[in-house]
Formats: structure tokens, C-alpha cells, sequence
């Protein structure tokens, strides 16, 4: 736009609705000394209105459109998104960036809604399994802010003000970090229209940042540790891997074939192996969280306390497995098979593309969809194993033990 | 939104296909009339598990050659079943239909039943309902499920119950099998559609001894009501009462499901919900506040759902009969029915967005032996019902509610004397 403000789309012909995602880099991982829970509870303030909107409005009015909208705040970026009918798009547009750059805080809405923020934390307190992950992020990233919860500390929570939230929102919700993607049932004189009615608005005029934003590299503490959880179950072992950061995309692209490989579907080495063969867990998972001041592996087997010791055993039988004789090429194949369709498969739906593309340009990624499967037909099995599984060594992992209490 | 176009396939397999264009992906699922609801007496869980074993082996394959072959394409395959159906679900490349699409009629009419990945799937599955057990919402949700349904067909969750589960013999297995499609089956496929599927898929029809009826055609179950306790309590050591209210409503099928679905949208939908704003927004009771209201083919259960701090349990529970109560005495407003008109027709654009989505929502249809103008008809009456018709449905159908309490010992006692006191269920 005019202003330096970005706006990103691309249209889904068979889509029935328009998706509109407003991305801000001003996760959890920029809050300051004494800000814990910051970045979320003014996700949550944000939908209590602005000078213009009650709250309120916003949901009736974007509700009474036939659309519906939400919100997500993580270690990075938050975003605000609105699924609409074609026809809603402009009058969406402006309740959005309206709402999202003129939260009022009004001081007995911020007493409401910390109440709320607070029955949140309880019911994430209350599934042991969250508690268990928590537990893992706190040990493996030691000070650095993902070890931190999103949801924030009770005390903190406690002691936030409106004047110290609007301190927050003034620092990072600035024109440099903010995106508007678009995606869905749209047309380029949609898109043309929607960027000349949003030139004038609270996003066309965005105020520039003054400071710089600080991304924290992230080092992963390797280590053994335990924990009794109380309501829990089954036990849990669970593992943490640090990763090149999101923005390395050849990286993320290796790192999704080779969790893939390890750990998606029956033929994969550790379900196979662990679920499968031995019959050791109920599910074991390995997930890719990819992160801007470093990425994130977190594994997690389900298993019997009196299993925990096997397992972890066989995950290093595993791990000595795939790295002591070549990836064949059939298996190669099937990793790589999965990983591109599960790509191609996120992209169907107006939500699945806004926030790829939205969250792709907030962080100065390439907006090109084909990039990804371009980079995995760079991969060969050989590359594969020397470059990238090497980096899940069980010996570099933060590991929990966590049992029942 | 576009209808299908239907065939026979030999044996008597309906086939409903969607052309969507689009990416060149397509969604698959095989709808059998099949569910939990008709796990034999001593075998709740029978249908689950054969819907797990389904996947792991059929005709020629092996567990592993057909997990080869599944993931070798990189397709996503699941099979599960629910109250009402076992289904089976199949995405991929548009190019890999034509070797994936076939192995869904092998599975369902020639499964291997080894017995030992039969063992293996009955493990998982006696794990998954002890780590449930985990979640304060799943035991809460079990104990109004009994409250309302006792042990009848929709009384337990589909995987099972564990000394049953851990019971079932293969013999049952292998009966279920005999009779997999006889109640009704259909296969839908969706997505960017190539090659000639009828072709494909009749000629392995003529190949296997599979004859389904037709979907929609069979009696549905005989759901029992009558009614169980009125209030349960659980007793766990949570930071948070969880709090469920609810009872047993009419089929998707029936007139009176459409005026409650409405009511669903005014209280539970979106952030502009009734539910959500009085007790969220208004008092700062919960986070999370809605109505589960699921689609079934008979009784289908009406459930209003939030969770609170221990503290606030007995101001949560009256406030959320009052809720109750008001819905029983009060009319929607003309704002109120507007706007829960306008999201119910937005609810709908956001269920056909993916060919999974579409696929899904035309078994459902056809497996339930609904119209096919089932859809637009509901749209249009919907836009037509008075706030009168609204409120006297409510007062058909939800003047007995149950309430189900899980959390600390003193935030049930609080909610249960919030309870004992309420006027709602005083003129019980």
C-alpha cells in the first residue's frame, strides 16, 4: 500500500468464503520483564471494543454477515481473522482493522476479561498433559521466552495494568509488523477495492516502529529430568530438539521429511517400531514447531509408567538404526510423498492459504506456494541423513519423564 | 450447493461423486450404517474396533502392505465409528485414486482379521479410554451420556467400555463383518474427480462378494430416554467444576430439530452467543461456554457446556439454569432470531469449504436417508421460523434437563446446592 503497509492475497475459485487474517509480530516471546501473559490477555482486550466499536459489536456485526472470527496468540505473532461471504468483504475489513488498532482497554473490561484469562490457565491447569508439555518447554529453553507459557503467570496476570498493556500494544503493533492476508472467493478488482478503502484506515496509517524487534536465539538444554503429575493417566515421555529457525526454509522443508520419516503413519521408524512391533505405546508423535528464533521438535510416547525406560530405549535403538545404514529410496519416497500432500492438502480452504501467506510475508519469507516443494525435490536420502536426522541425536534432546502422581 | 450424481455399482454399492475442481486432491468416505449404537449386548466397542481393524489388512494386503501402499502414495486413510456409522476415509492426489479408491470396498467387504493386529488395535483402544479419563470434560460428558441414554445403543462412548472391549472375541468380529452394508452403505466421493471411476470401482465390485442396500432405507435405532438420574457428581482434584446440562432432543430428520438447532445458534454460537456473552463477557465466569448439539440419525443429545473456577462453582451453575430456565419462558427477540438466523446460514458455507467437508456432509444425508434438498429446505424454513414456533419446541423437548458436575469436592457441593435450590429443577 501507499503507507508501507502490507497487504497479501491470493484467490481459492472454489472457495465460498473470503478469509481476512491480520498478522502482527507480537507474540509472547516480546514481552518484556514483568509482562507475562501480555501478548495474549491483549488478544483478548482487542475483541472488547475500540473508540468506535462497543463491546461487543465487532462479533454481532461480523456474525450478523453470516461470518464468524477468532483469534490465535503464540510464542511470535498473533493473529485476527474473519471468515466472510464475498459480498461482507469491505465492511469486514473495516470493523477488523478497526477493532485490532483501537483497542480501548477500558479499565472495567480489563478487570472482566483478566477473570476470563484466568479461567483459561485454570482449564489448561487442569489437562495433565498440558502441564506435562509445559514442563518440557520450561526445562529445555532455561530463560529464553518459549520456555515461558503464552497463557502467562497467575501473579503476573494478577499485577497487569491497562496503562502497562497499552505500553505493549504501542511498541509492537506498528506498520513494519503487520500484515493484512486475503484469501479465498476474491477477484483482483475485490482486492484492488478493499486496498483503496484500507489506505485511509488505522492500518493504511499505521505509525512506523521506533525501536527494532529482539529474536532471542533459542539453544535447547540437554538433559534428563522427572516429574509426577497429578490426574495423569498414562506416562509420558517427552522430548525437545532445538531446530534452525523458521525462516531457513530449506531447513524446515528437510525437517518435515525427516520427522516425517520417523514418525508419520504406521510404516514410519519409531511407530512401527514402538507401537506397532514392540507394543510399548499407545501413540508416539513427533511434531515440527517452527519457530523464528529457532524451531522446535517435540516428541511424545504415551506408554505405561513401567515402559518408560523401554522406551526410551528403543527410541535410541532407532535413532542408531537410521543413521547406521542408508534411507532407501522407496522410503525416501514415501516421506516425501506425505510431506507434499500434506501441503498441497492445507491449501484448499480460505483460512489454511491466508494464514500461510499472512504469516509467510509478516516474516519476510518468500509468498511463494511452490517454494516448499521446490525444496524438497532438492533433498536426496544421503543429504538427508548427514544434514538432518543427525540433529534429533537423543543425546542432544531435553528429556521429561512424566508419571502419574 | 450442487448435488451429487448418484449411481448403482454391481452388488448394489451407491456411488455419489462431486466434481469440484479445485487442486487436484479428492476426499473419499464409505458410510456404513454401522455404529456403536448397534455394539452387540457385553460389546460396547465392537464397531470401533473393527473399524480399526478395517485398516490393518484386507484381500491380498497385509496390515503392512496396505499401510505400504496408503503411505507410499502419501494418502491420508482412517477408519471410525460414531453412534450412528462406520466410516471410512480416504484423502490423496487425484492421481492416486484410481489405485486407492478400490481398496475401500476391499476393506469394508474383505477384511483380514488377523488376530493378531486385532490384539494390537484392542490394546490401543484400552489405552485411549484409560488417558480419556485424563480430560475433567470427557468424564463429565460420560456421566450425563448415561444420565441421559443409560446403557441403550447411544449410552457409551464408541470405543467402548474396557472389560467388554477387552472380551470381544473374533468370532463376533468376524459375524459383524457378515453383515457390514446390509443396514445401507454409500461411497462418496469428492474433489477434483479424473478417469472413470464407476468403471474402476465396478469392475473390482465385480470382483468381490459385497452386497450393501441401500443407504437410508433401514428402520433407525430404537433410542431409549427414559431418563436416569437427574444430577451426577465426580469427584476430581481440578482447579475448575466442570458443568454439563442437558437431555435428549429429536433426530436431524424431525421438524422440531430445525427450531432447536436455531436455538443452539442463538446460545452457543460464535462470540456473539448468549451463553457467551452472560457468562463470559457479562460475569467472567469461563473461557470456554457452548452447546453440543451433534447430527444423529435418532435422539440426539442437546448439551450445554463451561467450566469455572471452583470458587464461582455454585454463582456458575445457577446462572447457567437461569440460562435454562429463560430459554423455557422467554421468546427470542426480533434482533436475537435475526442474528441467529444469519449465522445459521453462515454455518453452512463454512461446512462445504474442503471436498473432504463435501463428501462428509453428503454421507451423512444419504446415509440418514434424508432428502436431497435436505439442506435448502432447512435454509429456507430456517429463515421462516417464528420466535413462537422456537419457544414452544424449547418447551417440548427441554423441560427435563440433567446436570452432570465434575471437579473438587467443595465446588460440587456448591453447585449441587445451587442446584437443589434452582427453581428449574424444583418443579421437576
Amino acid at each position: 500500500m501507499g503507507s508501507g503497509a502490507q497487504i497479501v492475497s491470493l484467490a481459492l475459485p472454489q472457495s465460498p468464503l473470503v478469509c481476512l487474517d491480520l498478522w502482527c509480530r507480537a507474540g509472547s516471546v516480546f514481552e518484556d520483564a514483568g509482562e507475562s501473559g501480555m501478548a495474549h490477555f491483549l488478544e483478548h482486550m482487542v475483541f472488547k471494543g475500540s473508540q468506535r466499536l462497543q463491546a461487543g459489536d465487532f462479533d454481532r456485526r461480523i456474525e450478523a454477515l453470516g461470518g464468524s472470527s477468532n483469534a490465535a496468540t503464540g510464542f511470535d505473532d498473533v493473529h485476527y481473522h474473519v471468515l466472510i461471504p464475498p459480498g461482507a468483504l469491505l465492511e469486514a475489513s473495516d470493523l477488523l482493522v478497526n477493532l485490532v488498532f483501537g483497542p480501548r482497554l477500558d479499565c472495567s473490561d480489563f478487570h472482566m476479561e483478566r477473570q476470563v484469562v484466568l479461567e483459561e490457565l485454570a482449564q489448561s491447569q487442569d489437562q495433565p498433559e498440558e502441564k506435562a508439555l509445559q514442563s518440557l518447554l520450561e526445562l529445555a529453553c532455561g530463560s529464553h521466552p518459549y520456555g515461558r507459557p503464552i497463557l502467562g503467570e497467575r501473579q503476573a496476570l494478577l499485577a497487569h495494568t491497562p496503562e502497562a498493556m497499552r505500553s505493549f500494544q504501542q511498541r509492537h503493533y506498528r506498520r513494519e509488523n503487520c500484515v493484512m492476508a486475503l484469501s479465498g472467493a476474491i477477484t483482483p478488482s475485490s482486492i484492488a477495492a478493499l486496498q483503496a478503502h484500507l489506505e485511509g484506515s488505522e492500518f493504511g496509517q499505521l505509525a512506523s516502529a521506533e525501536h527494532p524487534q529482539n529474536l532471542p536465539p533459542l539453544a535447547v538444554k540437554a538433559g534428563h529430568h522427572h516429574v509426577a503429575i497429578k490426574r495423569l493417566e498414562s506416562a509420558r515421555l517427552l522430548m525437545a530438539w532445538a531446530l534452525p529457525p523458521a525462516s531457513q526454509l530449506p531447513a524446515v522443508m528437510a525437517m518435515d521429511l525427516a520427522t516425517t520419516l520417523l514418525a508419520e503413519g504406521r510404516r514410519s521408524r519409531l511407530v512401527e517400531r514402538l507401537r506397532e512391533d514392540l507394543r510399548i505405546v499407545e501413540s508416539i508423535d513427533l511434531d515440527l514447531h517452527m519457530l523464528e528464533c529457532g524451531s522446535l521438535a517435540l516428541l511424545e510416547a504415551v506408554c505405561e509408567p513401567d515402559e518408560l525406560l523401554a522406551v526410551q530405549a528403543a527410541i535410541g535403538e532407532v535413532w542408531d538404526d537410521v543413521m547406521g545404514a542408508p534411507i532407501s529410496a522407496v522410503e525416501f519416497e514415501r516421506s516425501r510423498r506425505l510431506v507434499a500432500n500434506s501441503y498441497c492438502f492445507g491449501l484448499e480452504a480460505a483460512g489454511g492459504v491466508a494464514s500461510l501467506i499472512g504469516n509467510g510475508t509478516l516474516w519476510k519469507r518468500s509468498d511463494d506456494l511452490a517454494a516448499p516443494l521446490r525444496e524438497l525435490d532438492q533433498l536426496d536420502p544421503a543429504s538427508l541423513q548427514a544434514h538432518w536426522l543427525s540433529l534429533l541425536n537423543p543425546a542432544q534432546a531435553c528429556v521429561l519423564q512424566a508419571v502419574p502422581q | 450447493m450442487s448435488s451429487p450424481r448418484l449411481i448403482t455399482l454391481p452388488g448394489g454399492l451407491t456411488l455419489a461423486t462431486l466434481e469440484r475442481g479445485g487442486p487436484p486432491i479428492l476426499a473419499a468416505r464409505l458410510w456404513m450404517a454401522h455404529g456403536s449404537g448397534l455394539d452387540p449386548t457385553g460389546a460396547r466397542g465392537a464397531h470401533q474396533l473393527l473399524a480399526g481393524v478395517l485398516t490393518r489388512g484386507c484381500g491380498q494386503l497385509s496390515a503392512e502392505s496396505l499401510a505400504d501402499l496408503v503411505e507410499g502414495r502419501g494418502a491420508a486413510l482412517r477408519a471410525e465409528a460414531s453412534e450412528d456409522n462406520l466410516l471410512i476415509s480416504l484423502k490423496c492426489a487425484t492421481e492416486d485414486g484410481a489405485t486407492l479408491l478400490p481398496l475401500l470396498l476391499q476393506m469394508a467387504s474383505s477384511p483380514r482379521l488377523e488376530p493378531d493386529q486385532i490384539e494390537l488395535e484392542r490394546q490401543l483402544n484400552v489405552q485411549s479410554l484409560q488417558r480419556q479419563r485424563e480430560d475433567p470434560f470427557q468424564l463429565c460428558h460420560e456421566a450425563l451420556r448415561s444420565q441421559v441414554y443409560s446403557d441403550g445403543p447411544y449410552g457409551h462412548d464408541p470405543l467402548g467400555v474396557i472389560d467388554e472391549l477387552e472380551a470381544i472375541p473374533l468370532s463376533q468380529l468376524q459375524s459383524l463383518v457378515g453383515t457390514l452394508g446390509q443396514r445401507g452403505a454409500v461411497l462418496v466421493v469428492s474433489g477434483h474427480l479424473d478417469g472413470d471411476l464407476d468403471q474402476l470401482l465396478a469392475s473390482t465390485l465385480n470382483q468381490l462378494p459385497w452386497t450393501p442396500a441401500r443407504p437410508g432405507h433401514d428402520l433407525p435405532l430404537a433410542v431409549d430416554t427414559t431418563s436416569g438420574p437427574s444430577l451426577e457428581l465426580l469427584e476430581q482434584d481440578t482447579e475448575q467444576l466442570v458443568l454439563m446440562l442437558g437431555c435428549a432432543t429429536p433426530p436431524l430428520a424431525h421438524p422440531d430439530s430445525l427450531p432447536l438447532r436455531l436455538l443452539q445458534a442463538h446460545l452457543g454460537l460464535g462470540m456473539s452467543s448468549r451463553l457467551f456473552l452472560v457468562m463470559r463477557e457479562e460475569r467472567g465466569l469461563a473461557y470456554d461456554v457452548g452447546v453440543h448439539m451433534p447430527a444423529r440419525r435418532a435422539s440426539t443429545p442437546t448439551i450445554w457446556h463451561l467450566s469455572s473456577s471452583a470458587e464461582r462453582a455454585g454463582e456458575a451453575c445457577t446462572a447457567l439454569l437461569d440460562e435454562w430456565q429463560r430459554v423455557l419462558e422467554v421468546p427470542l427477540s426480533a434482533a436475537e432470531l435475526h442474528l441467529a438466523q444469519a449465522k445459521y446460514l453462515g454455518q453452512d458455507a463454512m461446512g462445504r469449504q474442503t471436498c473432504g467437508q463435501i463428501a462428509e456432509r453428503h454421507a451423512l444425508l444419504l446415509g440418514f436417508g434424508l432428502p436431497a434438498d435436505f439442506i435448502e429446505t432447512s435454509l429456507q424454513r430456517a429463515a421462516q421460523l417464528s420466535a413462537e414456533e422456537v419457544l414452544a419446541v424449547a418447551q417440548r423437548w427441554l423441560v427435563r434437563p440433567h446436570l452432570s458436575l465434575c471437579g473438587s469436592a467443595p465446588a460440587l457441593e456448591a453447585a449441587a446446592t445451587a442446584w437443589r435450590k434452582h427453581g428449574l429443577n424444583a418443579h421437576l
